[in-house]
């Protein structure tokens, strides 16, 4: 055990965030380094528990006591074997994953959870700038091939499971850069992209092949796939968006969510001057209070936005853990994400109503209405009507499932009545060599899951391939979030 | 059991991960009657089962004395109260389901179980279930219907309290003087609940009933007895002497006609003086292992004592004018030893120092071996006493490091008014 009494004598602390008006100059990351001292007391928080509820918080079964203990000790060395031996990618989980093993972590029934994402990404980084994270290559070739569709982080880690098992393993990505939600989803302020880089440099010279800016499905069918490789992973996760068809929902200036953040971090990178969808000096409401939306909003601050407003249908949520939502589930409670401590101008029990266009088919404002909800529907309350001033308005609702791509026809795939891939207990499709792993299967998630769909699927693919297989398999396609 | 006829005159019971009244009703029909129920009420009650009850630091303030955490409790009695009745309510609707009236109509009826899917488990692979699974054709009774007979009615201690009537009604003095064999089991121990019962807690005033004893005491001698009352044993005894002593005193010593060297010779058997209380317990000559295991509060002399000594003593003095055993003082936390000529390698030193006798515990310490001396005649004492001087010198301290400091704090607080308990949690604090 760590400390004993750690949780006793020591406070929950968080690295600080750089201040607000220093860090929206710039798409760096917003935090702020922490002493190794701190984050060892931190880590000495842990109360290495009987029953470590962090275990089933996280469905990659981070062995989250123990790592604790040997930060607390000061041995970084076994401290990041025993992280990578449950998680392939502790640098993206450190800085996106929302950690719903901290929610879990026990000494959350009564006081602050023990920073475990802060443990773990401070792991991680000392291991890359000691120079201990070193490209494991099989020792042996199987002379078996696949191919991964999709470069997320699902995708991602099966790739390097079973690279590392001796497969060969080729990516396939239609973007231009291999990394999918990671390179362009998730915004440069909450993970720098070299910090991808990094770990896709490990994993080439690990013998992973990546292709990216291939259209598989158009280019590269189905059936070319099915006579080239051995078996195939479809990790092409879940992209159909949720629209809102609203009147004016074709006015210039209403866009998705992921239409606009993948320029963002082109501009962050500065490889483009000017992206095509720039909000400064623009007014922008944001429709969605998820994730999704906090990215739009830091990019919009970031871009030099005059006004930003996001709206949200539900209720402003408790800022305490509501006892409808107990220890140890994942609570929906009020969070002040970072871009929300930059500009903070949430609207909640709000509803679209339309958007409203000038002549020119340019949008000008939305008009939203306040909802109440009565008898399990959101309803509209009369007389709430009203506008508020838009030159952008970007949808973050979520996401309903993979994209209908040709591919899957060629592959003839079946997909199940939400419009996920359908796959049996063994990740396998109803086509003989065929996986499907991440968002595609599961419909979208957390990355952790994401990791531990491509952990998982890995491990079925290689016993498909082999008849046996030592990779772990750390979730069925059935584990879900605990909830109650 | 049923077989031999036997089944009716004990009662079963059953525990192990009981959580449902499944469970309850599945060592019923096994055949138990009663059912243990440990770590499922606790967690009702609010346990997470960290498992580091022993170290104090339970983060839900169910196993802790920090005052800091048991305040994160959040348990009620209710709760457990309603678990148990959800565990009522299902054995009683299963007990329906079987067709049995009662609880009490159920057990030892084996043959309403299923038993394949538990016999046919990989588990259960190379083990034959079937003695626990046979239904044995008997006309007796599956469940106890008969009590034991302890054999109270022959006790020694009937006679002892018709003795002691005066006392028991008038707290007048009783002497008595009796032969004993060691058929006669926790004598005085009966008595001892009459005085309690007459006199409360506080029990009589010293000796007022003082018993003498002549011959070989059965186990448990003076077990439990309470204030005013004194055994005197002429003779040796068996084990546990003194057991659970809270208040009275025992004292047992050789035979007058008896030739032996007392303290060479064994006079009392193992376990002395096991979770005393209060009281005294004085015995010239060796005892077994274990002498005052547990022990809270009394005080006890011996002239020697086997392994194990003073193991897990919480408060209380023990003196040995003789040599120890091995392992002595073994995760004791309180009260003091002292040993004479002692053998530094027979000491667990884990949790306890050895110490010269400070100055202020001298008196206190002569006391206790003069008194030894004049109730025992022990001539080890006698010499001692001659000489005390030097004698002092032979005597070492045992004392818990951790209860040493505690005592400090608290003299500490009394000496500059500070509140006792904040000091004393600093002091477990920084342990």
């Amino acid at each position: 055990m760590a400390d004993p009494k750690g949780f006793m004598t020591t406070e929950r602390l968080t690295p600080e965030r750089r201040p607000v008006d220093v860090r929206i100059q710039d798409w760096r990351e917003v935090y702020e380094p922490q002493s190794f001292e701190q984050l060892q007391r931190q880590a000495g928080r842990c109360m290495d528990c009987g029953i470590p509820f962090c275990h089933s918080g996280c469905p990659l079964g981070n062995l989250i006591p123990e790592w604790n203990d040997l930060i607390f000790r000061g041995d970084t060395h076994e401290a990041i074997n025993r992280l990578h031996a449950t998680n392939n990618f502790p640098e993206f989980t450190g800085r996106l994953c929302p950690a719903p093993c901290e929610t879990a972590c026990v000494i959350g029934i009564n006081r602050e959870a023990v920073t475990i994402k802060q443990v773990e990404l401070r792991t991680i980084e000392e291991a890359f700038a000691t120079g201990e994270v070193k490209p494991l290559a099989p020792d042996r070739i199987s002379g078996k091939t696949i191919a991964v569709i999709g470069s997320g982080p699902a995708g991602l880690a099966a790739a390097q499971q079973l690279t590392r098992a001796g497969h060969t393993v080729a990516v396939y990505e239609r973007a231009e850069k291999i990394g999918g939600l990671l390179r362009y989803g998730i915004p440069e302020f909450k993970m720098e992209k070299h910090i991808l880089d990094r770990r896709l440099d490990q994993m080439e010279k690990e013998g992973t092949r990546f292709r990216p800016g291939v259209d598989v499905g158009g280019e590269l069918t189905g059936f070319a796939l099915r006579k080239k490789y051995d078996a195939i992973v479809l990790a092409i996760g879940s992209t159909n968006w949720r629209d809102l068809a609203l009147p004016g929902r074709d006015l210039k200036g209403v866009y998705q969510a992921m239409e606009f953040l993948p320029w963002g971090n082109k501009q962050a990178l500065g490889e483009i001057e000017n992206p095509p969808i720039n909000v400064k000096d623009k007014d922008v409401v944001i429709l969605g209070g998820g994730d999704t939306g906090a990215d739009c909003l830091g990019t919009s601050i970031r871009q030099g936005a005059a006004s930003i407003t996001q709206l949200e249908i539900m209720p402003r949520p408790s800022d305490e853990r509501p006892d409808s939502q107990p220890w140890p589930t994942y609570p929906m409670i009020y969070r002040v994400s970072s871009a929300h401590e930059e500009q903070d101008n949430r609207i909640f029990s709000v509803s679209t109503e339309e958007f409203l266009g000038d002549e020119d088919g340019n949008l000008r404002a939305i008009k939203i209405v306040e909802t109440e909800f009565i008898e399990g529907k959101f309803q509209s309350i009369p007389g709430t009507e009203r506008e508020i001033k838009a030159d952008f308005v970007f949808l973050a609702l979520g996401f309903t499932g993979p994209e209908r791509s040709p591919l899957l026809d060629q592959l003839e795939v079946q997909v199940d009545e939400r419009g996920n891939i359908k796959r049996d207990a063994n990740f396998a499709a109803n086509e003989d060599g065929v996986f499907v792993a991440g968002d595609a299967g599961r419909g979208q998630s957390l990355i952790v899951w994401a990791i531990a769909e491509g952990r998982s699927a890995a491990s079925a693919v290689d016993r498909y391939l082999t008849g046996d297989t030592q990779l772990p398999s750390p979730i069925e396609t059935t584990t879900r979030q605990l909830m109650v | 059991m049923l077989l031999n006829n036997l089944r009716d005159r004990i009662v079963v019971q059953a525990d192990g991960q009981l959580k449902t009244g499944r469970d309850v009703v599945i060592a019923a029909l096994l055949g138990a009657e009663e059912y243990g129920f440990a770590t499922a009420p606790l967690v009702v009650s609010g346990c997470i089962m960290m498992r580091v009850c022993h170290l104090d630091t339970c983060p839900v303030g169910v196993a802790t004395q920090n005052p800091e955490l048991r305040a994160r409790f959040t348990g009620k009695p209710e709760f457990v109260e309603t678990f148990f009745e959800y565990i009522a309510e299902e054995v009683r609707e299963i007990l329906a389901a079987l067709g049995f009236k009662s609880l009490l109509d159920a057990i030892g009826h084996v043959e309403y179980l299923e038993t394949r899917a538990a016999v046919d488990h990989w588990k259960a692979s190379g083990l034959d279930l079937s003695p626990l699974l046979l239904r044995p054709d008997v006309e007796s009774a599956l469940h106890n219907t008969s009590q034991q007979d302890h054999g109270l009615d022959a006790a020694l201690d009937n006679q002892l309290i018709a003795l002691s009537q005066p006392a028991l009604l008038n707290a007048e003095l009783v002497r008595i003087d009796l032969p004993i064999r060691n058929v006669n089991r926790t004598v005085g121990t009966m008595l001892g609940a009459e005085i309690t019962r007459a006199y409360g807690g506080q029990g009589l005033a010293d000796s007022t009933i003082d018993i003498t004893l002549r011959g070989s005491a059965g186990q448990s001698l003076g077990a439990f007895i309470p204030a005013g009352l004194t055994l005197r044993l002429f003779g040796d005894s068996n084990d546990y002497v003194g057991k659970g002593i809270s208040g009275g005193r025992v004292i047992v010593r050789p035979d007058s006609s008896s030739t032996f060297e007392s303290h060479e010779n064994v006079i009392a058997g193992n376990v002395i003086g096991y979770g005393a209380t209060s009281g005294e317990i004085m015995i010239r000559g060796i005892v077994g292992e274990r002498f005052c295991v547990r022990n809270s509060g009394a005080t006890a002399v011996a002239e020697g004592i086997g392994d194990h000594g003073c193991e897990y003593m919480t408060g209380g003095t023990v003196v040995v004018l003789g040599k120890t055993g091995r392992n002595f003082a073994a995760g004791m936390s309180g009260g003091r030893a002292f040993v004479l000529d002692i053998e530094a390698a027979n000491v667990n030193t884990d949790m306890v120092d050895i110490l010269a006798v400070p100055d202020d515990q001298r008196e206190i310490l002569k006391a206790i071996i003069t008194n030894f001396a004049r109730h025992t005649e022990s001539k080890t004492a006698q010499q001692l006493l001659l000489d005390w001087e030097t004698s002092i010198n032979r005597i070492s301290l045992i004392m818990p490091r951790d209860y040493a400091r505690v005592l400090e704090a608290m003299a500490r607080a009394t000496r500059e008014g500070l509140p006792v308990d904040a000091l004393v949690m600093e002091v477990a604090a920084n342990g």
